[in-house]
């Protein structure tokens, strides 16, 4: 019976506890059940498409490297999957990288996925056909029916393949990876072959090459960097590797994507569990503070304090124990939901499942957080003395502050604000904790730009607008400047090449410029002649640091370089190295066509323009931004992400602030009554009980902000650099500084406004029956 | 009930208030002339607070019209009855209904602050005079907890009169005060009437009745009987029977 009195009178309480709950419930289980089902998925999902430890691309047909490679000791299998390396085109657009050209006979079992990204049963491919990955829609603005023309030989070797639909690629598929597989028809692949064997050497485009997939003994003792070190000294692989990659780093990249949007979406849970905790403290708080006389009361007529307090438990456990079981029950929908308008992202379609183990853990903790703190919430309910409580007058301290004619309403709220402080803790301090992870979203967006160029920036080796590479000597690069100052008058340049090279025997990519001033360095010296750049995570990798001396080998060739600094570079998730021109000539030959020119326009906007008409009317040349193919997705996924996050605080805020009103509403009713009997209007009553919400959130936001402007950038830093990110700095930014401080406020002050609207419909007498009953 | 001599500042007419299914004032008919001290008598739940609240424009009547100074105020928009509230009409509840985070003379200077026709100086030397005349010198910078009941009500006497209103509504503001402290308060309210204040009194107390010069009997919602006094100058034993031969009419 006192329960469901409790809960009768708390209806609006309860309801707003559950929505909090429920959210926070659905936000966290449904990141944490999407993070661990694509992990999961995407590794599973290798192994069944038959990648193993180790993935090295070669060129030539690499059947004799796999035998050298099978004869090591601590290698379970290795086998070559053939493949053809052509650039190509789509929707007038060009690859900066060239694609991978692969048969589909049904030997591996791909996944195949309709257009909206569900599954659908394995198709025979027709010939003219060809199936992508989905992300390739993000990238390329790619739909089923266009066409891909694939390069093959400058001489009449364009092969024209009509997208027929897409595949999950396990090992390339995401927009974070520009190199992209198609599966095609064996009489195209046969065609193409015809084609690259007829083509003439200065002709020739595309090239046979193909993915050796190492396996590594369950026995061997070896770490993945030993391994792979062991197999470029033991065999002849380094002399046709053009890239390789180990599962984890593809791994990595693969859910790279969804990995940031689960991170953000659980950083964000723990700070809507703060808020969940302080609005529920503060509704029992102020629920204990208004039933005191009543407790007092029941504790007259025999009822035990401890039976009191079971009342409250209940009604308040049982509703976040609701709260969080319905949150559970939304979270796998949502996870689909969330997979599903990923695959544009990620390229697969992650088969949602709910992990048992980590959400029955998780539940459990926040059970026994919920019920410490509802147990600490009301050990008030013991301490209260039967008799005194009946008997107890409303004491007070005196608080001096001003009362003007001009401003009453704002003074009227600082009196209220200043003579009950304690009410007001929690309002400020959600307003606080929001602002600081506000602030940190709000920097992330900030440093990302509208168009992604914190992460063009953070992913290029160093900034430019634009970049032109010839592939042959007929280019006539004089021209293209010429068409470049056109558009732009050009204010730099430099030239750039990326190369394979290994250090210490692991492979990374070398980034090599003519100018090494263009590198982003963070710490040390810029590289000349003997020594090179690192990253932070090469650095993390082979326990390096400044000073120290490498090997760097490349085309047979090794030389010894010292370290001189550490800089910023996130492409392949960090996994290179920054040399100059006349260090990379001692391993290197820098005569063939590997220089990339990068031009620094006046008027950066015209480069999309430029590159447009390069495109279109020169042959030879690959031309792109400071941009990647899939950088427009993860931009908007990022966007889409700050949306709903800000979204989920303004709901937070609207449930807080109702919970607060109605609270404050019921306790100052008869306060209320009073002044509404002096004459002072309604509206100016919501008025000033508005401004309590602005004074209180104002100041929870101006906190929030100063803390935020030293923790903010160390945070987001800290999360980037897991992605390769080392250098992060938003400096000062309107989405990062000025809009919490405007909008928090504003919302909380429209919020109380609008809750509030009950004192302009009671009459005088309900208002000061309301606070004699 | 007319009175020709007398100048009417509160008319009520056909006064019907329910509250959901009961009917609480049955269409009264009431006259509140300018300058008298009337009085509102009855047993307990008669319906003389919500006589008082409705002609106060505090609540609304279910049917029936109340003018104040000829103007229709049953027919005004909330925006004209806080003008009212705020200027014209002063309240004086049984129970303090202090602010209890203000001090008596925040309290006082706060009725000053919301009436529109006192300048910030007035208001400032007003709540000074006030404090001055209500003896609350000594308990004017305390919180309403921090006083005793009588002073609190004192400060709440003050306060309904700090914008000098024409009307001054009190509802049982004795009801909750020992003797000492109820003679105080009357005497208040009988100083404000001798200065041509018009007082409009709810009370079941006859010695707080005596301070009226008319004195109306309410039973079951209607207005069963009106008594003329002379106006009130200390104890009068003539007034006194006069006052109580008459209520006995009422089997009071």
């Amino acid at each position: 019976m006192l329960l469901l009195a409790a809960v009768k009178r708390q209806k609006g309480s309860i309801i707003g506890i559950f929505l909090l709950v429920w959210i926070l419930s659905a936000c966290i289980f449904s990141s944490l059940t999407l993070f661990i089902s694509g992990n999961t998925y995407v590794k599973e999902e290798m192994e069944r498409l038959g990648f193993g430890e180790l993935t090295i691309w070669v060129n030539g047909e690499g059947n004799a490297l796999t035998e050298q490679i099978q004869a090591l000791p601590d290698v379970e299998k290795a086998y070559a999957q053939p493949l053809i390396f052509s650039g190509y085109e789509i929707n007038g657009g060009y690859s900066d990288n060239e694609g991978q050209l692969i048969v589909y006979d049904g030997t591996v079992d791909y996944r195949f996925l309709n257009a909206d990204g569900t599954q659908m049963t394995a198709p025979e491919i027709a010939e003219g056909t060809v199936y992508i990955s989905p992300a390739m829609q993000s990238g390329f603005d790619v739909t089923i029916g266009d066409t891909i023309q694939f390069e093959l030989s400058r001489k009449d070797g364009i092969v024209s393949l009509t997208v027929a639909g897409y595949f999950a690629d396990g090992f390339m598929g995401s927009s974070m990876i520009d190199m992209k597989s198609f599966l095609i028809n064996a009489s195209d692949y046969e065609k193409m072959q015809v084609i690259l064997r007829n083509a003439k050497e200065t002709d020739v485009l595309g090239r046979n090459g193909a993915m050796v997939h190492v396996f590594q003994r369950e026995d061997s003792a070896l770490s993945i960097l030993e391994f792979n070190r062991k197999i470029q000294e033991n065999t002849d692989i380094s002399l046709h590797t053009e890239f390789s990659y180990r599962q984890k780093s593809i791994l990595s990249y693969m859910l790279l994507l969804q990995n940031i949007l689960c991170g953000f979406l659980i950083a964000f849970s723990v700070v809507l569990a703060a808020i969940c905790l302080l609005v529920t403290g503060h509704s029992l708080s102020s629920l204990i503070e208004q039933d005191k006389k009543d407790m007092a009361a029941l504790k007259t007529i025999g009822l035990s304090g401890k039976r009191i307090r079971n009342t409250y438990l209940t009604a308040y456990g049982g509703i976040m124990l609701t709260g969080l079981i319905a949150g559970l029950f939304c979270s796998r929908m949502i996870a689909r939901t969330l997979a599903q308008g990923l695959v544009s992202s990620t390229g697969m379609l992650v088969f949602v499942k709910l992990p048992i183990v980590p959400v029955s853990l998780l539940l459990g903790l926040f059970l026994l957080l919920f019920a410490a703190f509802l147990m600490l919430r009301t050990r008030r309910i013991l301490k209260i003395a039967p008799v005194q409580i009946l008997h107890e007058s409303v004491g007070g301290k005196i608080v001096s502050s001003k009362l003007r004619k001009a401003s009453l309403e704002w003074d009227i709220a600082m009196r209220e604000i200043r003579s009950r402080r304690r009410n007001y803790i929690a309002l400020c301090l959600v307003a606080f904790v929001l602002t600081i992870f506000l602030s940190v979203v709000g920097r992330m967006g900030s440093w990302l730009g509208p168009n992604g160029e914190g992460l063009m920036n953070a992913f290029s080796v160093a900034d430019h607008d634009l970049g032109v590479q010839p592939f042959n000597r007929d280019v006539p690069m004089d021209e293209i400047e010429r068409v470049i100052n056109w558009y732009s008058p050009i204010r730099e340049t430099y030239e750039l090449a990326m190369e394979s090279v290994t250090v210490n025997g692991q492979e990374y990519e070398a980034n090599v410029l003519n100018d090494t001033e263009w590198f982003h360095l963070m710490e040390g010296e810029l590289p000349d002649g003997g020594s090179i750049l690192i990253t932070e995570t090469v650095a993390n990798e082979l326990e390096l640091g400044l000073g120290d001396t490498v090997r760097v080998a490349a085309n047979g060739r090794a030389e010894e370089y010292g370290i001189s600094g550490i800089y910023q570079c996130a492409n392949g998730m960090g996994s290179n190295i920054g040399m100059s021109m006349e260090g990379y000539s001692k391993i290197g030959d820098i005569t063939g066509f590997i220089w990339c020119y990068h031009y620094v326009l006046e008027n950066g906007a015209v480069r999309d323009y430029a590159m447009d008409y390069l495109q279109k009317n020169y042959r030879g040349i690959a031309v792109h931004t400071n941009s990647w193919s899939g950088l427009d997705g993860i931009v908007a996924m990022m966007h889409g992400l700050i949306g709903v996050i800000y979204l989920v605080s303004a709901f937070f805020i609207l449930i807080s602030v109702a919970l607060s009103t109605g609270k404050l509403l019921t306790y100052e009713a008869g306060t209320m009554a009073v002044y509404k009997s002096m004459g002072l209007s309604a509206k100016k009553l919501r008025r000033s009980l508005a401004f309590r919400f602005l004074i209180v959130s104002a100041i929870g936001t101006v906190c929030g902000l100063l803390v935020s402007a030293f923790v903010a950038d160390g945070a987001v830093g800290m999360i980037f650099k897991n992605f390769g990110i080392g250098q992060f700095h938003s400096g000062f930014s309107i989405l990062g500084n000025i809009l919490p401080l405007l909008i928090l406020p504003a919302l909380f002050f429209i919020f109380a406004w609008a809750f509030s609207a009950k004192l302009k419909q009671v009459s005088i007498i309900n208002l000061l029956n309301e606070n004699e009953t | 009930m007319k009175n020709n001599m007398k100048k009417t500042i509160l008319h009520g007419a056909g006064m019907i208030k329910r509250f959901e299914e009961t009917e609480v004032l049955h269409g009264i008919d009431i006259d509140v002339y300018a300058g008298d001290f009337t009085v509102i008598m009855g047993s307990s739940g008669s319906g003389k607070s919500t006589l008082l609240y409705a002609l106060s424009g505090m609540d609304r009547l279910s049917e029936g019209s109340i003018f104040y100074r000829e103007k229709e105020i049953t027919k005004a928009s909330e925006k004209e009855l806080e003008a009212l509230r705020a200027g014209e009409f002063g309240f004086v509840f049984q129970r303090t209904h202090l602010i209890s985070n203000l001090t008596l003379e925040e309290n006082i200077r706060m009725a000053g602050l919301i009436c529109v026709s006192l300048s910030e100086q007035e208001t400032k030397e007003r709540t000074a005079e006030l404090i001055d005349r209500m003896g609350l010198s000594g308990a004017a910078k305390r919180l309403p907890s921090q006083v005793s009941g009588g002073e609190a009500q004192r400060a709440a006497v003050a306060r309904a009169l700090m914008g000098r209103p024409a009307v001054l509504f009190a509802d049982e503001p004795t009801g909750a005060l020992n003797k000492a402290n109820t003679v105080e308060v009357l005497n208040l309210l009988t100083a404000a009437y001798d200065e041509g204040q018009t007082v409009l009194l709810v009370t079941h107390d006859k010695e707080a009745a005596l301070r009226g010069n008319r004195i109306l009997y309410l039973e079951d919602g209607m207005v069963i009987g009106e008594l003329q006094l002379t106006p009130y100058r200390g104890r009068d034993e003539a007034r006194e029977n006069q006052l109580t031969h008459w209520l006995e009419g009422f089997r009071w």
